[in-house]
């Protein structure tokens, strides 16, 4: 059996941080920062996915295995993600985007 | 209450649950890649239509997301305290806290309801169902749709994880887990994490950026 590391004030303090966090990122919103909010907001999402994985999903006191899944997982999606997006963001020698003209709307 | 049952391709029962750990870890992970295409697909139209994007997510009632957001970040703390209490052979009360998760899960589903019922309304609709303004700029409909899409899978995943979180809370009050056995109790947690974890992102992406 594994040693409980995880214990009740740490899964409140954990409920507590995320709720904190929750707000941060909503209040943030409201600031208007352009650019940066998509950033900042998926910033505050990924440290959230962290306390949800390691506290609430025992990730802390679990086998090397299990966490080389999540960071295996991890590596994957910003592989794909990166790739997928740099194909619009980095459009220069072409239309960036099809011509609604050419396609109208039904 | 019914002990674990060695299976005949183990050597202990701790090498059996690390297993069951470990393939449910695996699942989550293939989960999270089926998500990951679509988040990619979304960052893709979002870079090639940034301010039609936009104008479709603006329409969201951040209201109802961020409620949604709280329910479902207190629901993960509630299914994590359940979790906790059903290794400590607590089973009544983990049997509880289970099943206020699952109720949390329905709140959450009838909050995202009368956000469906509202775009419906106003046949904001995915791809060739939408007419919510004639002449939409390029990228309104594709917002939509995606927003559609990737909201409508992530709520069948609510809808399964209450499935589960209801039997296992079922099995937690008749005394089946407890102290000795309790490895399905986590998997389950497990998966109502992970649809937590998918809305932690779909709220900013949805309702809160611009």
């Amino acid at each position: 059996m594994i040693s409980a590391h995880v214990t009740t004030p740490k899964l409140i303090g954990s409920w507590i941080a995320l709720l904190v966090l929750t707000f941060l990122s909503f209040g943030i919103s409201l600031l208007g920062l352009g650019e940066a909010e998509l950033f900042i907001a998926l910033s505050i999402s990924v440290v959230k996915t962290f306390v949800v994985l390691f506290i609430f999903m025992h990730l802390v006191e679990q086998r090397f295995a299990n966490r080389l899944i999540v960071i295996l997982t991890f590596l994957f999606i910003a592989l794909l993600v990166a790739l997928t997006v740099a194909d619009p963001l980095t459009r220069k020698t072409f239309p960036p985007r099809p011509d609604p003209a050419a396609n109208p709307y039904p | 209450m019914s002990a674990q049952r060695l299976v005949e391709q183990f050597e202990t029962l701790e090498k059996q649950d690390h297993a069951a750990r470990l393939a449910m870890w695996m699942f989550l992970g293939s989960e999270t890649l089926l998500f990951g295409a679509l988040f990619a697909s979304y960052g893709y139209y979002r870079g090639m239509y940034p301010s039609g994007f936009v104008q479709a997510l603006h329409h969201n009632s951040v209201a109802l997301g961020t409620t949604n957001t709280v329910v479902l970040i207190t629901s993960s703390f509630t299914v994590a305290l359940g979790v906790h209490f059903i290794r400590e052979n607590k089973a009544r009360l983990a049997a509880g806290l289970l099943a206020l998760s699952t109720a949390f899960g329905a709140v959450f589903l009838v909050v995202k309801g009368f956000e469906y019922a509202h775009h419906i309304h106003e046949n904001a609709l995915p791809a060739g169902m939408y007419s919510f303004v004639d002449q939409p700029p390029a990228g309104v409909v594709l917002g939509y749709t995606l927003y559609w899409f990737m909201t409508a899978l992530h709520g069948l995943h609510v809808i399964a994880g209450m499935i589960m979180l209801a039997v296992v809370a079922v099995l937690c009050w008749k005394g089946r887990y407890g102290t000795h056995r309790y490895v399905a109790v986590e998997n389950v947690g497990l998966y109502w994490h992970l649809v937590d974890v998918v809305w932690i992102f779909l709220w900013p992406l949805f309702y809160l950026t611009d």
